[in-house]
């Protein structure tokens, strides 16, 4: 077992000292750094400039995560994209498959390698994150969790670049390929969601007692209500939804998601949640009910009881959180998954003898 | 060792080897002849583990390459006709790396590390990386490579291809050298003057199926041509006449007569001695193994036995 990590641990030191040594890395990690700063920067100022309070600095920080996810995500792919197919090209894929390495050290290898790779970048934007942390008071349990999901994000894309390089001979189509991925993961989930949504529609028949203002005398100045409550004869409309919570695992999938969902949610004393993480959360959170197909919205009732808005508030966004499951879980699996099938295809792909190679492919 | 008995592999509707069976013993050195496209690569591919044979078997040191590669890949060493190296790592670090690769212990590394940077002399050029290399000692690092676990068979494809005279030379020699170390050792070139000196047999592949023994033996025993120079060629070519032997006409390398085997070729030379030319060289025009070839693909092409 320890011969296994022994040989393990020289392919992802080969590959790092041929990565990481390299000028372009060197070029892109200060790009991501100065980047990241000049945009941490920008929104600080921004908001200051607004007289913004604590709860915005919150607002800062998960606009910057996102900002951190979006630059992994672009640079991860180029990273890990060409790693096997390159190698096989550059004719140093065979040299190390004749040596006592296995096809899964070497995939396995290759994928720690470009996940380290991606992880520098990360801690490039490290510095900017802190900032916001320390100055804006972010809560450290929100940090850990989105800076965990970041790490276990960019190894995911780490995973699926890897392992498309293995399954795909040029490696200008396996870079292309995966930039595709994440792009379906960031965006195509987004649009599949709403599609998906808009195509499947309920009836859904709501029925309105109102309050029959022509009647009941005087009006109280204080609630705007009639003396007396005079209810009006119920009114059914009858009309389509769409129906999200049929396809809201499409949306768990998307990265932004994950994160926004997997970091915790601070809420303020009316219930609402009070950072941009926790806003898109409440809203791949609610698209998970079903809608009520039978709704009876009682104006009548609720203002007999004193206050009219009682018929229209029926949960708080905290209620809505407290009631559903937490959707990062569920998008992460699915990531998983994907990482480890195209680790799975590309370790079969390398393993030698090769039987059926794919035309116009050599070994060697 | 190396057995293979039989052995073809297809790429798609390309059969690139239909038909091989050679043995290489401990301790020999033996040559892979053929022409470009004729499987010699995709036999060494075969041989070295990374690909699987249609049909047929193949033991390398006694063990299957399919059924148990890692046996295979301890006892054997390949060294590539594809050129690849680590661009940006140095030739020290390269065998080290590749040492570890082999199981090998940091310190066992190192040391082997240092003995081939010696034995194939890349000394000077050690601590660079391996991009700044030349096409040969690029070579040199590949063979070097190759030896990191000292192997007991070895597969060199197209070894020679881009080194010096005197690095040639210094590669027969080492070859030689293992060879008498009991290490099995498989060449293929295109370079056949070189092999008739590294090599003690030879293995022809044609169109992806090995020449038999019977068809080399035949090929051997055929008449071929003996360069025969004089210090005066007039003399020469009137001895020649005399005796009835039809020459070629006279070149800067001699004259080229055809003669059948060695006892024919002995009292020709002793006839002409004795007729009082001075001779200055004589010999086989060309190499043993580039006659076989050369004989081997006239038959072919013709349509002859196969």
């Amino acid at each position: 077992m320890t011969r296994y990590f022994d040989t393990l641990g020289t392919i992802v030191q080969l590959e790092l000292r041929q990565r990481i040594r390299s000028v372009a890395w060197l070029v892109l990690v200060s790009v991501v750094f100065v980047l990241v700063g000049i945009v941490t920067a920008l929104l600080w100022f921004s908001i200051t400039a607004f007289g913004g309070d604590v709860s915005d600095s919150a607002g800062v920080y998960s606009t910057i995560i996102f900002f951190v996810l979006l630059v992994g995500t672009l640079v991860t792919p180029a990273i890990s994209g060409a790693a096997i197919n390159g190698d096989r090209d550059a004719g140093t894929l065979a040299t190390t498959q004749v040596t006592l390495a296995s096809a899964n050290q070497i995939v396995l290898g290759k994928f720690l390698a470009a996940w380290t790779v991606a992880l520098t970048f990360l801690v490039a934007s490290l510095p900017a994150l802190l900032f916001t942390l320390i100055a804006g008071g972010v809560p450290g349990d929100t940090l850990a969790a989105s800076l965990g999901v970041l790490v276990l994000e960019l190894g995911v894309v780490a995973a699926i670049g890897v392992g498309l390089s293995g399954l795909i001979t040029r490696p200008l189509f396996s870079v292309v390929t995966t930039y595709l991925v994440v792009a379906a993961l960031s965006i195509g989930t987004l649009i599949a969601f709403t599609l998906g949504g808009l195509a499947f529609q309920s009836q859904q028949t709501q029925t309105i007692i109102g309050i029959d203002y022509s009647v009941g005398g005087e009006f109280d100045p204080n609630t705007g209500l009639p003396e007396e409550i005079v209810c009006l004869e119920p009114v059914t409309y009858t009309n389509t939804l769409p129906r999200f919570d049929l396809v809201w695992g499409i949306l768990a999938a998307n990265p932004y998601i994950v994160l926004a969902d997997a970091a915790p949610t601070s809420f303020d004393a009316n219930g609402f949640p009070q950072d941009l993480f926790g806003t898109i959360a409440l809203g791949v959170r609610s698209a998970q009910s079903a809608p009520e197909f039978e709704s009876v919205l009682d104006e009548c009732a609720a203002a007999k009881e004193g206050d009219i808005n009682l018929g229209y508030f029926s949960e708080t966004p905290r209620e809505i959180f407290d009631r559903t499951v937490p959707s990062w879980f569920v998008g992460f699996l699915i990531h998983l998954v994907l990482a480890a099938a195209a680790l799975t295809g590309a370790i079969a792909r390398t393993r030698t003898p090769a039987g059926a190679l794919p035309t116009g492919s050599r070994v060697a | 060792m190396i057995e293979v008995e039989g052995v073809a592999r297809s790429f798609g509707d390309v059969q690139a080897v239909r038909d091989a069976s050679f043995t290489v013993n401990a301790g020999s050195v033996t040559a892979l002849i053929g022409p470009n496209g004729s499987g010699k690569t995709t036999l060494m591919l075969m041989l070295a583990t990374l690909l699987r044979p249609d049909a047929g078997t193949i033991r390398i040191a006694g063990h299957d390459p399919v059924a148990d590669p890692r046996a295979v890949r301890t006892a054997m060493g390949w060294m590539p006709d594809v050129l690849g190296s680590w661009g940006t790592i140095s030739v020290r670090r390269t065998l080290e790396i590749t040492g570890r690769l082999y199981e090998r212990t940091p310190v066992q590394a190192r040391e082997r590390a240092q003995q081939l940077i010696d034995l194939v002399g890349l000394v000077e050029l050690a601590e660079q990386p391996t991009r700044v290399l030349s096409r040969g000692q690029k070579q040199r690092l590949s063979l070097a490579r190759a030896l990191v676990h000292e192997p007991s068979v070895l597969l060199l494809d197209e070894p020679a291809s881009g080194l010096d005279p005197a690095a040639r030379v210094e590669l027969r020699t080492l070859v030689r050298r293992l060879a008498s170390e009991g290490v099995a050792i498989l060449v293929s070139s295109h370079v056949l003057a070189e092999l008739d000196e590294m090599a003690d047999s030879a293995v022809y592949l044609e169109r992806g199926v090995t020449a038999s023994d019977e068809r080399i033996e035949a090929s051997r025993a055929q008449s071929r041509d003996w360069r025969i120079r004089a210090v005066d060629p007039a003399a020469l070519a009137a001895a020649l006449k005399k005796l009835r032997i039809a020459a070629s006409p006279p070149d800067h390398l001699g004259t080229a007569v055809s003669v059948a085997g060695e006892v024919e070729a002995a009292q020709l030379l002793a006839k002409l001695v004795g007729a009082g030319v001075a001779i200055s060289a004589f010999g086989p025009a060309v190499g043993d193994f580039e006659h076989t070839f050369l004989d081997l693909s006239r038959t072919t092409t013709e349509g002859g036995p196969r």
